[in-house]
């Protein structure tokens, strides 16, 4: 118990490299910056791999952990900005912008709700299929095309309104 | 997703670059997880306990009520089970490790060769470890045509001095869309059967799943660097010629050790001259700053790097415009590799071996060098007119080694240091030639012959120089 056979481990080792450099690509896209993406990527991977053995689709769990601590992330540093402005006027109410960044990526992806901003995540950032999409949320395949379908909306809007 | 493609996913897909784990992480991952791991099996064990406490309090209630009679056994009842075990058997008094989960593979028998092995393609992971894949005289659950030849796979872990079998995908030899002749392993672990269905496994061969690939088929397949990469081509070629009278090409590839096939950007939707039978090849370095070669069906190369999902380009001549190879690679051979222009790596660069229809049994060969990525080329070999061109292959070293139907030719120098002198190996001697020629060192390299039903396969450990049958039984 414990310990990995050889070719659990090489598996594990290999689905590591070919996946860890895009995943935490990814994090970093979402969250504030290289540690955080660090640390929630090697979570999302230690999750994985204490559940490795039973697992049938081990990158839709690993993207699912990640989407789940990312929001757990956003909703940390939601409550320290409110708890920062409420004891100091000089900190900026806006989060950092990203210099490499013309668009707030988070700020937008963060304005989604729940609802469309999972799916969202899962599809078009992770490139997971619809179909595998529905699976992982247990939602029919047409509500995840549908709230693709809105969160596109939203998200058009807002970069309309961005680049006009 | 059916909706149209629109600025939105420009924007996304422009801007997630990857993140290369820190030193040591994996260890670290590695470790944290099997801490948990053992928490978890001890809050299991504790929490199996008060079950099984309860469990036998109920039975001693009701038995103190039931004066005179039998005594009754409860402690058979929690004896745990193999769940996944061949034969069912109570564990030892001194095995510690508790009940086995759901979790817990059977150790499979070392089956024997099935007899009869006709090998159509092998696979080495070093020089020791090996796998030859092709149809044997087993009796079993096998696809069409035949129900009583299966699919088989032998494997080796000493350079080919012996073999032994091992499962091997539930499917027939090539037919139209159907069936499988070709195998390639990254590591041992992960491995693909294809051409021209296309099967995996991620447990070193113990099971294999099949991979859906949208009514193409897999014409070729390499994996280097923790990438597989595939050409999928649509094609018509009906019983073993699979890789026949195919329109359009497409290269795919997939992190190796899941199944998550995409197109490669850059490199789909190909297709040959109006008309004419084509094929693509496909050529991998490894290493770092490897990258991959798709010798398209129309004669142009399109490179890439190895990540995923990076876009491949049209590989440019110095002065900017697209290189053009010299020869196209024409039609298939029944293995999927094209017959009229063959790539492969060699030493620092590529080659290119040109080959005409053929007379009889000669044919013209033209071999071209390329040391910068395949932006330029060299004449450096003609008067190889022996046989007819099966297959190239490159060595670490840079010699260049040609399979034909008459045998096996080797360079004795390397394509960057002049016109290349050639000789005739030796003891590459079977009536028919190779189908293949693939070195995995310098030294050592594996030759499949094109007569399947000499149920072998050659290896050389000396650089093509001499070649030596090893039996597949």
């Amino acid at each position: 118990m414990g310990t990995f056979r050889t070719s659990d481990r090489l598996a594990a080792e290999e689905l590591f490299h070919a996946c860890y450099p895009r995943l935490a690509g990814w994090v970093r896209r979402l969250v504030d910056d290289d540690d955080t993406a660090h640390e929630i990527a090697s979570e999302a991977f230690t999750r994985l791999l204490a559940r490795w053995s039973s697992l049938d689709n081990p990158q839709s769990y690993l993207y699912m952990i990640a989407t789940n601590l990312i929001r757990d992330h956003w909703r940390k540093v939601g409550r320290e900005r409110r708890a920062l402005r409420a004891v100091s006027a000089t900190v900026p109410a806006e989060s950092v912008h990203h210099p490499a960044q013309d668009v707030d990526v988070r700020a937008l992806i963060q304005s989604l709700p729940d609802r469309l901003r999972q799916p969202f995540l899962l599809h078009y950032y992770a490139g997971f299929p619809v179909r595998d999409v529905a699976e992982m949320l247990g939602r029919p395949e047409g509500t995840v095309k549908a709230d693709l379908h809105h969160a596109r909306a939203r998200l058009r809007a807002v970069l309309g309104e961005a680049h006009g | 997703m059916d909706e149209p493609r629109d600025d939105i996913d420009t924007w996304l897909e422009e801007r997630v670059t990857p993140l290369l784990p820190r030193p040591g992480t994996f260890d670290q991952v590695r470790k944290r997880a099997r801490r948990r791991k053992l928490r978890q099996a001890a809050l299991a064990t504790a929490g199996a306990a008060v079950v099984a406490a309860g469990a036998i309090v109920v039975p001693r209630l009701v038995l103190s009520g039931h004066v005179g009679g039998s005594p009754v056994a409860v402690s058979g009842s929690t004896t745990p089970v193999h769940k996944n075990s061949p034969s069912p058997a109570r564990p030892s008094p001194s095995d510690t490790s508790g009940p086995q989960t759901a979790s817990a593979t059977p150790t499979p028998a070392v089956p024997p060769v099935p007899p009869n092995f006709a090998a159509s393609s092998v696979t080495f992971v070093s020089t020791g470890v090996g796998w030859v894949i092709g149809q044997a005289g087993t009796p079993g659950q096998c696809g069409p045509p035949d129900p009583y030849i299966c699919t088989s796979l032998a494997a080796t872990g000493d350079a080919g001095k012996t073999w032994r079998g091992m499962p091997a995908p539930v499917t027939g030899a090539p037919n139209g869309g159907a069936g499988v002749s070709q195998v390639r392993s990254l590591n041992g672990a992960s491995g693909w059967a294809f051409g021209p269905q296309l099967w995996a496994t991620h447990n070193g061969g113990q099971t294999w799943k099949r991979i859906a690939t949208h009514a193409m088929r897999v014409t070729g397949l390499e994996t280097v660097n923790g990438f597989a990469f595939a050409i999928w081509a649509r094609c018509a070629g009906t019983g073993p010629d699979f890789a026949a009278d195919c329109t359009s090409f497409s290269l795919y590839s997939s992190p190796a050790g899941q199944d998550n096939w995409t197109p490669v950007p850059g490199a789909t939707g190909l297709s040959g001259p109006a008309g004419a039978p084509a094929s693509a090849q496909l050529v991998l370095t490894g290493g770092p700053g490897g990258r991959g070669y798709l010798l398209g069906p129309d004669g142009t190369l399109i490179s890439g790097a190895l990540t995923s999902p990076a876009r491949w380009h049209p590989v440019t001549t110095p002065q900017g415009a697209p290189a053009k190879l010299s020869c196209a690679p024409g039609p298939a051979g029944t293995d999927g590799h094209p017959l009229r222009a063959m790539l492969a790596a060699t030493g620092p660069g590529l080659v290119l071996l040109c080959a005409d229809r053929g007379s009889g049994d000669t044919q013209a060969k033209t071999l071209y060098y390329s040391a910068d990525r395949g932006r330029s080329w060299n004449l450096v070999g003609e008067g190889l007119a022996r046989g007819i061109a099966m297959s190239l292959s490159g060595t670490p070293d840079g010699p260049v080694l040609v399979a034909t139907n008459d045998g096996i030719d080797v360079s004795v120098n390397a394509p960057g240091n002049g016109p290349l002198g050639w000789r005739a190996a030796r003891g590459a001697a079977a009536p028919g030639g190779y189908s293949y020629v693939g070195m995995t060192s310098s030294a050592q390299g594996v030759a499949v012959p094109a007569n399947t039903d000499l149920d072998a396969v050659w290896f050389t450990y000396d650089g093509g120089a001499h070649w030596r049958k090893s039996p597949v039984r």
